[in-house]
This record gives structure tokens, sequence and C-alpha cells, in this order.
């Protein structure tokens, strides 16, 4: 009798803590690879269940590499998830060539017409035609700083290219670090690079992405030289460091040049959005060129067999809806583009009405316009002159990145 | 005339002392019935072997003759194409080179250490927990060690305040940034985290050393160091011998410190052959140049722990 109830009672509690973790009815999986907002997605994921029914239950995979790993295994085996995030650029049209991701342009009609989404997001999102995927997210790289060293230096956010080096030697000058920039985690060689690009020739910057344009080009070279410059003038901190957001905060650097998701990274660090820090988007060198940011939008995709379960695409709707928006933006700081959500900080609310005014124009990220094969070893060069700024560094790190450019559109 | 030994065994008696039982039938039916009995227990371990082993080594080895479309799977037959790519590829060489310092570091310090720390520690007060102390590096995840001197790197970490401090001024070496730094950076981290086992692996062959022959040599007059020198080395031998094959193996592949540490060095993907097949592999999705860098992998580490098991196989039948 009593080895009976003992037995019952552990068959129970089995039963139990196995329901608590499985999937139930009307749930949907998103996978994702970006750990760091698997709590934020989960909280969106469990509004979705309040709301619509359809509860999401996020699932991470570690690293990109082991993501990317799944996905291409499931894609080869036929056997897609119904819904994962992705990211844009050259990466995007090689998943949809594999023919099994489904066609969300119903979904956008939807979007636009409902005028959540403006028309041009879509392009974004768009291989040959048709849309393929819903923002994850949508960042603008801008050029968060800090309030209390602007204040110091007696300056205010630039507007020409002249008050940002005006800008940078008054920081200089009151004992502050212009310009925040680390070579953490191996990739973030490129956000210089590219920010200096488009701010002195945007379209040399654009025929970088379709091998129009030879990264030992002038163009590029007069970017490496303004760049190495900066370093010479004592500019920029050390990229050494290890802890980029959190650095900024401890007042490391004034002007942190990064994506709005960032900002949630800085509160996490102790500075208030609005209060303690701001952004401004950075001017162009030649005054004549139009107001532009770059443009940050990872996707959520759907597998072609997921677009005929209703739940599933009823999740991914309630993700870009308003209420899904909202969700996001407060779960992780983060916007997604949705015009009738609120945006989840002023900082963002403050970009968001600075690109309204100056007409400012998106531009892709170097990171998705540049062929998925070439980023790794591309990033690397980058981070090889920011730890040795110097234009030695320069000529050495254009001559190994063209070579591999070229090698690469030749066998195209 | 010479005396008949009338002990001659005869040639049955003597096969079987030597472990031949015969070769008439029914000692032919035995051993095949044993042969097969040994089979039918071994079955299990050789099909679990061969499923997680076996199978994938061999389709990795297809897969390095193929082309491998990203998300659409195997595309055609490429031949020796994917070694001809690698034998080009600019960062191979580097890799190659790199891996082959690792490996002589891997062998070499933990080896000199180890022996050191075993002839240190035997025999003393508290050896024990000596033994304890220095084997804790090796229970850590080889990733919770890089994310642990990853920091005692920095520019601002514990080595270069130490440094600093016996300098009397700042010391700002960018120890896991620099071309010329890293790889020796990284090898001390791998030496402090495997040192406690290969002492311990010593301490066991020093202690299955029989004390007759040391004795002996000690009552003939000879010293320590010509009892280590002459006896307790060369019985030695067949340990560190173990010893030297996990080494290598260890030092051939070395991922983990070398993906935590050299996450932020700019030629991290030319820092071991391992790390080199992960960039092309999984960063860049090219399954079938990566298994074609695995395989050449493969067969470097099968030749030299081939070479150090004939090689150990001759010091056995030595000592013997």
């Amino acid at each position: 009798m009593e080895l009976s109830s003992i037995t019952t009672a552990a068959f129970v509690a089995g039963t139990v803590t196995l329901g608590a973790g499985t999937t139930m009815a009307g749930d949907v999986e998103l996978f994702h690879d970006k750990g760091f907002w698997s709590e934020a997605l989960q909280q969106v994921g469990d509004v979705a269940g309040e709301l619509t029914g359809n509860r999401i239950i996020e699932s991470a995979y570690a690293a990109p590499e082991q993501y990317k790993a799944f996905i291409q295994s499931s894609a080869a085996s036929g056997d897609m998830p119904d819904m994962f995030t992705w990211w844009t650029g050259g990466i995007f049209e090689e998943l949809v060539s594999s023919g099994q991701i489904g066609s969300l342009d119903a979904v956008w009609d939807e979007l636009i017409s409902s005028g959540d989404f403006d028309a041009s997001l879509r392009d974004f999102y768009t291989v040959d035609g048709v849309a393929y995927g819903v923002p994850l997210h949508l960042s603008r790289w801008v050029a968060l700083y800090n309030k209390a060293q602007f204040a110091d230096a007696g300056i205010s956010e630039p507007e020409t290219w002249g008050d940002l080096m005006d800008a940078a030697e008054k920081l200089k000058a009151a004992g502050h670090t212009p310009f925040h920039a680390t070579a953490q985690d191996g990739w973030r060689g490129f956000i210089w690079f590219q920010e200096i690009m488009i701010r002195t020739n945007p379209e040399a910057y654009k025929g970088l992405h379709d091998g129009s344009v030879a990264y030992d080009s002038d163009a590029v070279r007069n970017a490496f030289q303004i760049w190495s410059d900066w370093y010479a003038n004592g500019y920029f901190s050390d990229p050494r460091s290890n802890e980029e957001a959190a650095d900024f905060a401890r007042g490391k650097g004034a002007i942190y040049l990064i994506g709005d998701w960032a900002i949630g990274l800085v509160e996490a660090a102790g500075m208030k959005a609005g209060d303690d820090f701001s952004a401004f988007i950075m001017p162009n060198q030649d005054p004549s060129l139009q107001s532009s940011a770059i443009l940050e939008g990872g996707p959520i995709v759907l597998s072609k067999a997921a677009l005929d379960k209703p739940d599933v695409v009823n999740a991914l709707k309630f993700f870009v809806s308003v209420d899904g928006a909202n969700a996001w933006a407060g779960a992780s700081g983060n916007a997604l583009g949705n015009n009738n959500a609120e945006p989840p900080n002023s900082v963002v609310a403050k970009i968001n009405a600075d690109v309204a005014a100056k007409g400012t124009i998106a531009l892709n990220r170097w990171w998705e316009a540049v062929p998925a094969e070439l980023q790794g070893e591309f990033v690397a060069e980058f981070n090889r002159f920011m730890l040795d700024p110097t234009m030695e560094t320069a000529e050495k790190v254009m001559t190994t990145i063209q070579s591999l450019n070229a090698d690469y559109w030749a066998s195209q | 005339m010479p005396e008949i030994n009338d002990n001659i065994e005869s040639d049955a008696e003597l096969l079987q002392r030597v472990g031949w039982s015969g070769s008439g039938p029914e000692e032919r039916h035995q051993r095949k019935r044993n042969f097969w009995v040994a089979f039918a227990f071994m079955s299990p371990a050789i099909l679990l072997v061969s499923s997680v082993l076996l199978v994938p080594v061999g389709y990795n080895i297809y897969l390095s003759f193929t082309k491998w479309k990203k998300f659409k799977g195997l595309d055609e037959f490429a031949g020796f194409g994917n070694y001809e790519r690698l034998s080009t590829n600019p960062f191979f060489t580097d890799a190659f080179y790199n891996t082959s310092i690792w490996v002589g570091a891997s062998v070499l310090f933990p080896l000199i250490l180890g022996l050191g720390l075993a002839v240190l520690v035997r025999g003393m007060l508290f050896e024990s927990l000596f033994k304890d102390i220095i084997f804790i590096p090796r229970i850590l995840a080889p990733t919770a060690v890089g994310v642990l001197w990853f920091y005692v790197y920095a520019p601002d970490g514990v080595v270069n305040r130490f440094l600093g401090l016996i300098a009397g001024r700042e010391v700002d070496i960018g120890w896991l940034y620099q071309d010329n730094t890293v790889t020796p950076a990284i090898i001390v981290t791998f030496v402090w985290q495997t040192v406690g086992l290969v002492m311990v692996l010593i301490l066991l062959g020093l202690n299955a050393i029989p004390k007759d022959p040391i004795e002996a040599a000690h009552m003939d007059g000879a010293s320590r160091l010509q009892v280590f020198w002459y006896i307790t080395l060369p019985l030695l031998l067949p340990t560190l011998l173990v010893v030297t094959i996990l080494s290598v193996l260890a030092g051939f592949t070395v991922f983990d410190l070398l993906w935590v540490m050299g996450a932020s060095y700019p030629g991290q993907r030319t820092l071991s052959l391992a790390v080199f097949q992960y960039f092309e592999a999984f960063q860049k999705g090219s399954w079938a140049f990566g298994s074609a860098i695995a395989v050449v992998l493969g067969i470097v580490v099968l030749t030299v722990t081939w070479t150090q098991a004939i090689l150990q196989a001759r010091v056995d039948r030595m000592i013997r």
C-alpha cells in the first residue's frame, strides 16, 4: 500500500514536471541565436499567448555558427523550423534560394494597408520581388553620446562635419575621449569603417557590396586615412576593451557609434536614456549629401510549410502588431518599425523625429551587405587596423581584403 | 659423447607451454567458437563505435570530395577540388604552422613541468593536498578557464599589473591582441590547466617502478641524480610515452581556449587547424571544404600518433 502510494506520487510529480516544460496546443516555437534576448522574447511570447491564444516559445542557440549549421542542415533535410530569425543581405538571399521559405507578401499587404508599416521597409526583406521576412527588430546605427561630457566640453550635437571635428577637439581638451570603439567579440571592426565610408562617399560604400568598387580604391584609402588620423589625434578609446557598453556608461568614450538596440545594454550598465545619454545621426563630410543612417533589421521568417499553419501565421502577425511591438519594446528596448507602436525609449523617439525632419535615408549595414563568405575575414582585418591604426597597417589590410574580394567576385 | 637430456619435452608439450594448444580439427573448431563468442560480446561496442565514429568519419571523408551548396545540400562530386583549394588558401599554412607550435608546446612544457612537480611532490609532507591543488585547474571547463584567463591577460588585468609592480611603471601589453604574444599566452593557460593531469599520470608511473633496482643502486653508491637518470627515467619511459601521446592529441585538437581567448585577435582563424576548420565549416557554411580540412587534420594526427604507438611498442619490448 505504502509503496503503491509512493509510486503514484512519483508518477504524478514526474508528469507535472514534464508537463511544465512541454509545449501546449497552439504554442509556436521561435528559433533564434540571440540568447541575450531570450527573456525578452519569452515575455513577448507570453503576451502573445494571453492575447491570441498562440504562445510563442523562444528557443535559443548559443552561437551564431551553431545556429546557422542547424538551419543549414534543416534546409538540406527538407525539414525547416516553422518560425525562426535570420539576417538580411546576401545570407538572406542564400536562405531564400533553398526554396523552403514562405512568401510573406500577404502579411506585408495587411501591415502596409493598416498603416502599421511603411512600404519602403518591405524592400528590406524582399528578394526578387517577393517579401520573405518581417522585422524582428529595426535598429538605426546612431551616435549615442554622453550628455554630461558634452556639457563639460561646452558642445552640443554636431550638425556638420566641422562641428564633429570641433566637438572631438573640445572633448579631448576637457579630458574626455571623443569616440568609443572596441574590437570586442571580433565582429565590431567594420563599424567605424562603414560610418566613415557613408559620410564621405556613400556611392563607393554601396559599390563595395557588389564588387564594383575595390577595397584598395581611393575612396576606401581616404576612409582609412581619416580613421588613422583620428587615432593619431587621440580621438578613440582603447579598442582592447571587452565591455564596450559598460565602458561607455563608465565614461570611457563620449560618442558611441552603435545600433540603437544597444540602448538597453547601456541602460543595464547604469545610464538612463534621455537623461544621461541621447543620440544624433552623424553628419556627412559633404553637406550636399543626403542624410543617411545605417539600418539593421534582422528578420523573422516562416518556412513554406508554416504558411499552412494558422497558429504560426497568427503568432508572426502578433509579433509585428502594435501590441506585439509594444511588448517587444518594453521587454527589450527594441523597436521593430511599427509606426503605431510606442518608441521603446526617448532616445529612439528622438531619432525617429530626426529621421523624419532630415529625410534620412536608410543604408544597408556592411555586415549584411558584404557576401557572407567574406564577412569574417574582412572584419578580422578591420580589427587588425584598429589594434595598429597606422596607414602602413591600413595598406596591408586593404591589400589582404581586396585579394580575397577579387577572388570572390571572380568566382561568381 | 654429450649427455642426452631425458627432459626434452615433446613438440605438443612445447607448443602447449607457449600457448599454442595445437592445430588439430578439435582445436581449430574451439578457436573459431571462441572467436565468435568474443565477437558477440564485443558487438554492442562495435555497433556503437561504428555508428558514432566510423560512419560520421566515413561520411566526412566522402563529403570532402564533393561540392556542398548551402541550404540545398549535396551538389556534385568535386574530386580533389577542396584539397587543391586548401593548398592555395593563405590561412591554411599559418594555421598548420601554429598547430605545429601548439603540438610541440603541449608536449614539452606539461611534460617537463609535470615531471618536475611529480618528483617534487612525491613523498613530501601533505603530498595529497598539493596534488589536489595542482589538479584543480584540470577539472575546470576549458571555456571557463578561457574566460578567466581572458581577463587575467586583459590590458588592465592581473598579468600587466604584476609586471607593472616589478617594472615600477605601467605595463600595457595586449597579450591576446598581438601576433607575437597571443600563442605563447594561450599556451601558458593550457599548461596551467593540463600540468595537473600530467603530474598525476607520472606519479602513477613512478609508483609502479620496482624499488629493488633503486635500492641496489643506492647501495652501490649511486647519487640521487644518477639513480634518476639511469634507472628511474628509463623505467618511466612507457608512462612518459603515454603522456606524450595524450599531449599530442590535446595539442592537435585544442579549440576551446583558442576560441574564447582569441576572440578579439584578428588572426584567430589561423591559431590552429581546428579553429580554421570551424571557421570554414560553420562560420562560412562551407561544409565540404571544412570536411577536407578535417580529413587533413585527421591524417596528420593519425600519422603522428601511429609513429608514437610504434615507438611505444618498441620501448615496452625493451623494458621487458
